[in-house]
């Protein structure tokens, strides 16, 4: 069955040789390298014993129970989307540092949803899914599975759009609220989650930085696409938070304020002013990052945020 | 587009399709064990991570300790473990992403444990390629083409064919192939003598004896609830993986065709008498027969009953 089928041609065959290991990009190396030290286990590494949801009210307790359960939707897309550009490095034969790396991060994500999973299920409740089926589909995927399978869409676009914006804003969010987060549970996983996903983004722009200096028109008109896509079709549908949702009108007034409530309990998540000031910023720095290699972030209008 | 991104594009184009074909649903997303052994894998994985660079003593790994002629001969067969285990990345990685397609609401603990997978590879890549380097440098290209061809199969695209169940795939990958190399890697261990190389191999070892109780362990979770068509796929799907992969030499160079298995046979056979981590033809061979004889029976506890073949030099297998 398996040989039958390669020898019809019904699969095509990688041409993998030959096969380079030897580090070409030191500073991802040195990320997949220290990848491997922080290694951690949401079972025993989170001071779960501290949680005492009990301690909170029955409102506080659903919407970290909501958030939570979230972001665990949102952190399995990086297993079940994101590690199809494993793939893509393979067969497109990118540096092995590239692949090494890549390979501990499926790791580390799956590590995150398990963890964001734990938190809601140990808080009384995980919400295997959004309350009105509509909100499934803005918070369901980031087309990162689809855009690394599509080889009219460029690396440098799917790494400028996953890396640089999505996981940015999210890491943006998290720095500027983990001090809120007074409970020590949820504090700890905080921290080993930004832990990780700090490496992740030095990834992300330590590939452009070093691939920047090839860039042709049509690759920075391409970051440029994906990046407006992720921020118009993705953060804007409300796939990290519902509140920033344009057309929130299939999710529950009850999950949109899950975020606020949960962060105001010092439960992890942030409120609508944390939006509006990090948001912004975020937008900023990117724009001031990127403007090096010649790419131009529009500006994006915004019900509340308004034009950031 | 140069001939090598005209390529990437057309497996890209592959990948794509195929993809194509599935509707995933992903909601309920659930996330609680329903195979508790599975889970337990799992969660062996967090605990029993390790990291190459510092849990083998590299420095006291003496490579001037061995003749020219040996370090050449070990460097090769490191080297060529490591295009074994190259593929692992992407099969295991294809494979979770297979399980996302084929339900939100199965299959966590499979998908947790997998996306643990292509990291362990990842390492035990490492390892080959910091060996091979130490013994005077790894070689990247089987700079033969009948060699490259018998150890470059398309199974990553395998995992995500919709006319491949799941369960065929992991019978064929995990319970045989992982089987096997998990067997073959205990004889290496059982030969070795240096110590660096033996702490190598009892890391990757223990990495996959999980990998290959996670194949047995998802078959049974699965395989008795099969139809007749999906189990008559899982035995054609080993069938066809032990006649026409591993009896074609795709883990034992000593089966490879005779005009393209030296210098590579006779670099395992000086690797393994200097206990530098191989083991010789004589031993792999009854580790062959031993694998699929352990296989055959446990298939046969589901009724599933693997034929036998016919092979020139081994006889009847």
């Amino acid at each position: 069955m398996l040989t039958e089928r390669e020898r019809s041609e019904a699969y095509v065959r990688e041409q993998r040789y030959p096969l380079p290991l030897k580090s070409a990009m030191p500073d991802v190396w040195a990320l997949w390298q220290r990848a491997k030290t922080l290694e951690w286990d949401p079972q025993t590494d989170i001071p779960w014993e501290e949680l005492h949801p009990e301690r909170y009210s029955a409102e506080q307790v659903l919407a970290a129970q909501m958030y939570w359960s979230r972001r665990t939707w949102g952190e399995y897309g990086a297993i079940s989307e994101s590690p199809a550009l494993l793939l893509r490095f393979c067969l497109e034969r990118q540096l092995p540092d590239l692949q090494f790396f890549f390979t501990m991060r499926t790791m580390e994500e799956g590590r995150h949803a398990e963890a964001s999973w734990l938190m809601a299920d140990r808080l009384g409740r995980y919400f295997p899914q959004p309350q009105n089926p509509p909100t499934a589909g803005a918070v369901g995927t980031h087309g990162v599975r689809r855009m690394a399978f599509d080889p009219e869409t460029s690396l440098e676009g799917i790494f400028a759009s996953l890396v640089c914006a999505a996981e940015e804003i999210l890491i943006d969010v998290f720095k500027a609220t983990v001090h809120k987060a007074t409970n020590p549970a949820v504090r700890r996983l905080m921290e080993l989650i930004l832990r990780d996903e700090v490496r992740h983004i030095a990834f992300g722009w330590q590939c452009l930085d070093a691939w920047a200096p090839s860039f042709t028109p049509q690759t920075v008109r391409n970051i440029e696409a994906a990046v407006t896509t992720m921020i118009e079709n993705v953060e804007f549908r409300g796939y990290r938070n519902l509140w920033l949702a344009i057309e929130g009108g299939s999710a529950t007034p009850a999950e949109i304020d899950a975020d606020r409530i949960s962060c105001e309990a010092g439960l992890g998540g942030n409120t609508p002013e944390d939006e509006m000031q990090v948001f912004p910023e975020f937008l900023r720095k990117i724009r001031k990052r990127m403007a090096p290699w010649g790419v131009t972030i529009p500006m994006f209008d915004h019900p509340r945020l308004g034009k950031v | 587009m140069g001939e090598g991104s005209e390529h990437a594009a057309r497996l890209l184009r592959a990948y794509q399709a195929q993809e194509k074909r599935f509707v995933e649903r992903r909601f309920p997303l659930r996330f609680a064990p329903e195979v508790p052994a599975l889970r337990e894998l799992y969660s062996q994985a967090k605990g029993l991570h390790w990291n190459p660079e510092t849990e083998i003593a590299w420095d006291r790994f003496d490579a001037a300790r061995y003749t020219a002629a040996t370090r050449e001969a070990a460097r090769r067969t490191w080297s060529r473990r490591a295009w074994g285990v190259y593929p692992g990345l992407t099969e295991s990685t294809a494979l979770l992403i297979r399980f996302c397609l084929e339900s939100g609401s199965l299959g966590m603990d499979a998908k947790l444990f997998l996306s643990f997978r292509p990291a362990e590879e990842a390492k035990h890549l490492e390892v080959c390629y910091m060996l091979a380097e130490r013994l005077g440098g790894y070689e990247p290209d089987p700079g033969e083409a009948g060699l490259a061809r018998l150890s470059n199969h398309p199974f990553t695209q395998a995992a995500l064919d919709a006319d491949v169940p799941v369960e065929a795939f992991i019978a064929a990958l995990g319970a045989l192939d992982d089987q096997l190399d998990l067997n073959l890697h205990l004889s290496h261990l059982r030969q070795a003598k240096d110590e660096v190389v033996r702490s190598a191999l009892r890391l990757i070892a223990g990495d996959r004896a999980r990998h290959v109780a996670f194949a047995w362990t998802l078959l049974g979770s699965r395989v008795p609830a099969l139809g007749a068509a999906e189990r008559a796929a899982v035995i054609d799907t080993v069938r066809d993986m032990l006649a026409n992969v591993i009896l074609a030499g795709y883990r034992n160079t000593w089966l490879l065709p005779e005009k393209i298995r030296e210098p590579w046979l006779a670099a395992e056979e000086e690797t393994a008498r200097q206990g530098l981590g191989a083991s010789t033809p004589a031993q792999e061979r009854s580790v062959l027969r031993a694998t699929v004889t352990q296989v055959r029976e446990r298939f046969a506890a589901w009724k599933l009953d693997l034929p036998r073949l016919d092979h020139p030099e081994l006889g009847t297998i």
